[in-house]
């Protein structure tokens, strides 16, 4: 066996231990033991990235010249993605290769997953402890992308993976060649509430609201089974049109006749391995708090990479130890405030300044 | 207004400018603090723009724009000589209107005083600072005529609609939607001027390369160019096309550019910078860095990511349009450069050009290029020059000509 199949197959084990310990016991992680296991899976990164060894020199960090804590581990920044596979492996034998919207820019990204392993044991621990904590079983109705047609939609592999252990045997899919499938939509819908069967709907911020607007425009108002649930992604990242998230959640709430309580908004992005849900205590308030699993951690930055102090807006930065075959550290343009134990997010379009003379980028994009 | 001589409304006009271009005049210092807040630029951005705004509205910089375009101060008072042509009378429009939502500094007061020198009944939906609004109130103070015939207003965004029916012209700046949304409430008869969204370019010859004389001239003009109004302006310097050449030429002009553009942020340091743009800004830097590790281009920046230049990004990749960011495109001659903006469907308002060599001036008006300027000059459009390849009084009267 390669010295770097020993240590991937190493690492590997020793994340999975960490996420299935969670997952079953909720054993959390130690910071000494999370900056241990960052710090050696990002020496192992070093080694075997060239990409990503090329950028840390910049930062003056070398395999002979490693950090001492996790917080100096430079992060890539998503759009490199769209620039070169950031792997620790040739991408041409990937497992899983997941592809960016290319939101603002047209261009697309790719993350390259040398196993499929971490991935689904990562997004089902994260969804059973944050979406389904009492355990149901419930039928799933994905506004998203049907994996069997587009494979390199991650979310729809997440909830074609979720389907498949936590579902009830009966999946509906409503995204098909970008389209969305209203009428089977409302009839599968309309069947499970017939037969008082709860569901998860699970789908985009923008396709859930495409979906308000056909129930608005057809006066459809819909009573789930109790224990149904709503999961919305996503946001508006690279939509012309937004809505503040307070009223799309009451529209949520009024079409589908459930309470905030049993919407959930996942975070995750493309470039991560893992998933950030709303905090189950903040779900009933104004103010929703993204937490992750123990093996995610997240620093919030100004322009130069300093911490900013809590409740202070900045860039977040993503550590996943799940993302062990690309880059442990990813940096975006995404919004956030640390509170409590956890975050805020704010999208970019919530926290856009509209101001200006007569550029305007997305404008400008558009033309 | 339309008993008043043209010549007084212009000196009235001079006169106000004059007492606004003190930057201890009290209405000035409160307008200032309010911009500073409104637009998050440091007070030497906003104090340069406020300068550059009323030094050049004197009583001869307007009589000669005015005189260029119809040919006469006194064709606004009535019936003039034309040669080859009857006797005109450039007689303003009843009421114009000007919409300054999401203008960089002062750019909806122009039009607004050429309106009054056209003797029209000026309205403008100003902006929170209300710069507008308390140069009307200082104009009155010239002259009491000035109280009904200039109206200003603050704009509290698309909340606030304005019924735009009596309007007989409509000057709008602003996003393409909100023009389109703007439009479609005038008048069908009412003349609409739209400035939406634009941006500038340079270009930087091969010849200009290497002549080391001109390399310092050229490098501190973009940097002033780029760090104004923090790349806001649809004036601001967005992209760079350099020819490529010899590599030592290029790597001296891109030192060169970034140790300007350093000395500029002294001149005129960053503001506050809105969450936003500080993350767009530091990613912008970030992936150039990751791209240069890579041996794909440069990176120039500060440690406090002030400003970013990065040279060759990929041609694919539309420019950031975020604050103080340059992409500079290595090309080998302007039908690259007008590649790269025809792929991008980027719309030009002006091309600063390091040389009016006839080639690149042709390629720069196929583009759709409104104004060529050198380098530095970018965002100093003279009163006399045509705003979004617009003259700037004739808009707002009609001809009435005289054949009897």
């Amino acid at each position: 066996m390669s010295e770097y199949r020993e240590e991937s197959d190493a690492l590997d084990t020793d994340i999975q231990q960490i996420i299935h310990a969670w997952h079953h016991h909720g054993t959390t992680l130690s910071d000494r033991d999370f900056n241990q296991l960052a710090l050696r899976l990002f020496a192992y990164q070093l080694r075997y990235s060239q990409p990503y060894a090329q950028y840390c020199t910049l930062f003056g960090i070398t395999p002979r010249a490693l950090p001492t804590r996790w917080e100096q581990i430079p992060a890539v920044p998503t759009d490199v993605f769209k620039d070169v596979p950031v792997a620790t492996f040739d991408p041409s034998h990937c497992a899983l290769a997941f592809e960016t919207s290319g939101t603002t820019q047209g261009r697309g990204g790719v993350h390259y997953m040398e196993t499929p392993v971490l991935y689904d044991a990562a997004l089902l621990s994260g969804f059973d402890r944050f979406v389904l904590p009492d355990g149901a079983q419930l039928r799933y109705l994905n506004v998203v992308p049907n994996p069997a047609m587009r494979k390199q939609s991650s979310l729809g592999h997440m909830m074609a993976a979720v389907a498949a252990h936590r579902g009830d045997g009966h999946t509906g899919w409503y995204i098909e060649n970008d389209a969305l499938l209203t009428h089977a939509f409302i009839e599968d819908l309309s069947a499970a509430i017939e037969e008082r069967l709860a569901v998860c709907i699970a789908g985009t911020a923008f396709g859930l609201l495409n979906l308000l607007d056909t129930f608005e425009q057809k006066h459809l108002r819909f009573d789930l089974p109790p224990g149904s649930r709503i999961m919305e992604t996503g946001g508006f990242k690279g939509r012309t049109r937004t809505v503040a998230r307070a009223a799309f959640y009451g529209k949520l709430m009024q079409r589908f006749g459930i309470s905030s309580n049993a919407i959930v908004a996942e975070y995750g992005m493309t470039e991560l391995t893992s998933q950030y849900y709303d905090s189950i205590e903040s779900r009933a308030t104004q103010q929703r708090i993204k937490i992750g699993p123990p093996w995610m951690q997240t620093r919030i930055v100004d322009a130069t990479g300093k911490d900013v102090p809590d409740e202070i807006v900045g860039a977040l930065v993503h550590f996943d130890l799940a993302n062990r075959s690309s880059a442990i550290a990813v940096s975006t343009e995404d919004l956030g405030a640390r509170l409590g134990d956890g975050f805020v997010l704010l999208g970019r379009e919530e926290g856009a300044k509209l101001r200006g003379c007569s550029i305007d980028a997305e404008d400008l994009r558009r033309a | 207004m339309l008993e008043l001589p043209a010549g007084h409304i212009v000196r009235a006009i001079a006169d106000a400018a004059q007492r606004w271009s003190d930057a201890d005049f009290p209405p000035r210092v409160r307008v200032t603090d309010a911009i500073v807040q409104r637009t998050g630029y440091s007070m030497p951005v906003v104090e340069y723009a406020l300068d550059r705004l009323f030094f050049e509205l004197t009583s001869d910089a307007l009589k000669d724009a005015i005189a260029t375009e119809l040919g006469s101060l006194g064709a606004l008072d009535g019936f003039v000589t034309r040669r080859g042509k009857p006797d005109g009378f450039a007689r303003g429009l009843d009421r114009v209107c000007i919409i300054s939502s999401r203008t960089t500094i002062g750019v909806g007061l122009v039009p607004a005083i050429f309106a009054l020198c056209a003797k029209c009944d000026v309205t403008v939906k100003d902006r929170e600072d209300s710069l507008i609004a308390a140069f009307f109130e200082t104009l009155r103070e010239e002259d009491d005529a000035f109280a009904s015939a200039a109206r200003a207003r603050a704009w509290r965004g698309t909340e606030e609609t304005v019924d735009l029916e009596p309007f007989a012209a409509v000057v709008a700046f602003g996003k393409d939607a909100t023009l389109a949304q703007i439009r479609a409430t005038c008048s069908p008869d009412a003349r609409f001027f739209g400035f939406g969204s634009r941006a500038s370019a340079g270009y930087v010859t091969r010849g200009a390369l290497g002549d080391s004389g001109r390399v310092a001239g050229i490098s501190a003009g973009a940097a002033r160019d780029l760090v104004l109004y923090d790349s806001e302006g649809c004036l601001s310097l967005h992209m760079l096309f350099v020819e490529v050449g010899d590599g030592k030429q290029t790597e001296h002009f891109l030192r060169s550019l970034a140790s300007a553009t350093q000395e500029a942020t002294l001149e005129f340091p960053v503001g506050v910078r809105d969450p936003v743009d500080a993350a767009r800004v530091a990613n912008f830097r970030a992936v150039a860095a990751f791209r240069a590790a890579g041996g794909q281009g440069a990176v120039y920046s500060d440690d406090a990511c002030s400003f970013v230049l990065v040279y060759d990004p990929p041609k694919d990749e539309a420019p950031a349009f975020a604050p103080r960011t340059l992409g500079i495109i290595p090309v080998h001659e302007p039908s690259e450069a007008i590649r790269y903006l025809q792929r991008h469907v980027i719309r030009l308002e002006a091309f600063a050009l390091s040389d009016a060599r006839p080639d690149l001036v042709n390629a720069a008006i196929s583009v759709g290029a409104v104004r060529l300027a050198p380098f530095g000059e970018l965002q100093r459009l003279p009163i006399s020059g045509d705003h979004g390849g617009r003259p700037r009084i004739a808009d707002f009267i009609r001809w009435i000509d005289k054949e009897i």
